[in-house]
């Protein structure tokens, strides 16, 4: 694969398939960081989209040459506009959604896990479901900032310490520690709550077996 | 033993070396050594990273793809490249950008200097050195032999507007290098007109030397009521080389009485002594009954100390002055044709600043102006 800052320069330069791979390669990366903040997989698709817009509006500007440099930046702008999407939510009030059907499938996180889909599936079962994410998501947010950007790399892009360390300015030790204290903070928060349990319940259902 | 964030790091990145269900078979996952703890967050990280709540739906991805790239366009369209030259020449490469940056740095400061020197009229001013540069260097770059001594010209009329504002004895050092700059351009304006060849224009420009002259003459003569004796004695010189009428020293003789060496008689001729001019002594107008008769000047006066004057000169009545270190030494009691170099004080040994006297009775040297 080519090299990320070869990649980088030919964005710069504006070159269309330079930023798809970009794209394609971090993707996962910062859906999963969003995901992990927002509760429900609509609002994480559109804070998505938003982050990958700035991507093309700024990458001219860019000054980060390296990959670590660039998970980095991404995730600045990330972090910003999940915090912009909770400053507004704090503006409105709060809404109780009529609809049962097609909002509240993608709400469950998963195109899989929807009513289409299964239609035998049980309003109650996928309410909990919700729920139980709704939980590991605050759990989330009680996380330093420096502790989620360490699990989105560590566990989500799978970098090495190394390249996470250079990602947040850290020293190796220092990454291994938060690693650690924010896996040991989820787990005290999260309880022995098994959050993908169902999910993976429902996955199951459909390859036709049972979970 | 080492620091549990260690361990689990060595798990994680062993179960990342391995698959989980490897692990699994091999039972490394919940070996019966393992800390529980260790063995929960490891449980923990391999949940969350295969979360389906946390990986992009493949439709979306590829919408925002697609969205992505029509933004690109869009903004392409809307940014020139020559735009965007310098911030990604920055973000491509920062050393080559600091450099060119650098480089219009000191080219606006130049330029700055340039301009802010070319107001600058003082010559004790160290921009003053930078304005005359500049003024060479146009002189140097005209096309052809007529604007150069057009510039010429101009820059000497200059200097002597800049003269102008310098006549006050606190800009001493500064009105007397003017006048040196002034002397050099009016120079170098001669120089440049006889060298045109192209006839009516070299008369055209001669005739307008000579009216400057003029002028600079008249000019120069307002200032020297204002000034003092040293820059009446450079501007007088000044004056002499443009063709005026102004003094010249041929002899200083010093006659010291037999009877006290403090009473002297100072004999000065030359041409343009004016009736009632006055002694000058080393720089300084003194107080002395004189009286001009064929051309030359006799004063008599008594010195308040024992050294005798270095230099001797006249102020005329015209402000015009002119002085000479020239100058021959006689006793009273010696025959007219006899001169001495003994300034009679028991400063034998300094004659050379006081001319020497010689055999036959004629000054030893012919008195040269001292300015």
């Amino acid at each position: 694969m080519e090299a990320i800052s070869r990649q980088l320069d030919r964005a710069r330069r504006g070159e269309s398939e330079a930023l798809s791979m970009l794209y394609r390669q971090f993707l996962p990366g910062v859906f999963g960081y969003i995901a992990a903040r927002v509760p429900d997989r609509t609002t994480a698709e559109d804070l998505t989209s938003e982050v990958f817009l700035k991507m093309v509006e700024g990458i001219s500007h860019l000054r980060a040459t390296d990959e670590a440099g660039f998970v980095a930046w991404l995730l600045q702008i990330a972090r910003i506009t999940v915090a912009g999407y909770y400053r507004k939510r704090e503006h409105l009030p709060a809404l109780v959604s009529l609809e049962s059907d097609s909002q509240e499938e993608e709400a469950l996180g998963n195109s899989e896990v929807s009513l289409r889909s299964y239609p035998s599936q049980d309003p109650a079962e996928r309410a909990e479901t919700r729920d139980e994410w709704n939980t590991v998501v605050n759990a989330i947010n009680m996380l330093t900032e420096e502790q989620r950007q360490v699990l989105v790399g560590r566990l989500i892009l799978g970098y090495d310490v190394a390249t996470v360390a250079r990602m947040i300015g850290k020293k190796a030790n220092a990454v291994k520690a938060l690693q650690f204290r924010a896996l040991q903070s989820l787990h005290r928060l999260l309880g022995k709550r098994d959050f993908s349990e169902r999910a993976t319940r429902v996955q199951a259902r459909q390859r036709g077996g049972k979970p | 033993m080492k620091p549990l964030s260690e361990r689990l790091n060595d798990r994680l990145e062993r179960r990342d070396r391995r698959s989980w269900k490897e692990g699994e078979a091999q039972g490394w996952l919940h070996a019966p050594d393992r800390d529980p703890e260790i063995d929960e967050l490891v449980t923990l990280a391999r949940r969350l990273q295969s979360t389906s709540h946390l990986q992009a739906d493949p439709d979306f991805a590829s919408q925002l793809e697609r969205r992505m790239l029509i933004q690109h366009a869009a903004l392409s369209r809307k940014q020139p490249a020559h735009r965007c030259f310098f911030p990604r020449m920055w973000h491509m490469n920062p050393a080559p950008a600091i450099a060119l940056g650098f480089c219009l740095l000191v080219l606006l400061l130049g330029t700055s200097m340039l301009v802010v020197a070319a107001s600058i009229t003082n010559p004790a001013n160290p921009l003053y050195v930078l304005k005359r540069w500049e003024q060479h260097v146009q002189v140097s770059l005209s096309n052809s032999p007529t604007p150069q001594a057009e510039l010429d010209l101009q820059y000497a009329r200059e200097r002597l507007h800049t003269l102008a504002s310098l006549t006050n004895p606190a800009h001493d050092d500064a009105y007397r290098q003017a006048l040196a700059d002034l002397d050099k351009q009016m120079n170098d304006a001669t120089r440049a007109i006889s060298a045109l060849s192209v006839v009516p224009e070299r008369n055209r420009l001669r005739n307008e030397l000579s009216s400057f002259e003029a002028e600079e003459r008249h000019t120069l003569r307002t200032f020297l009521p204002q000034l003092d004796v040293p820059d009446r004695l450079v501007t007088t010189d000044e004056l002499g080389r443009l063709g005026d009428i102004v003094p010249r020293l041929l002899s200083v003789e010093i006659v010291l009485s037999v009877r006290s060496s403090r009473h002297i008689i100072i004999s000065i001729s030359g041409d343009n002594i004016q009736p009632g001019a006055q002694l000058l002594m080393d720089g300084q107008v003194m107080e002395a009954q004189g009286s001009f008769h064929n051309g030359v000047y006799v004063f008599m006066l008594s010195l308040s100390g024992n050294q005798l004057p270095r230099n001797i000169g006249i102020l005329n009545t015209d402000d015009t002055a002119a002085q000479t270190t020239t100058i021959t030494m006689k006793s009273s009691n010696e025959n007219s044709n006899s001169n001495s170099n003994s300034n009679g004080n028991g400063d034998s040994g300094n004659n050379g600043e006081h001319g020497k006297g010689n055999d036959g009775g004629k000054p030893g040297k012919a008195p040269t102006p001292d300015h």
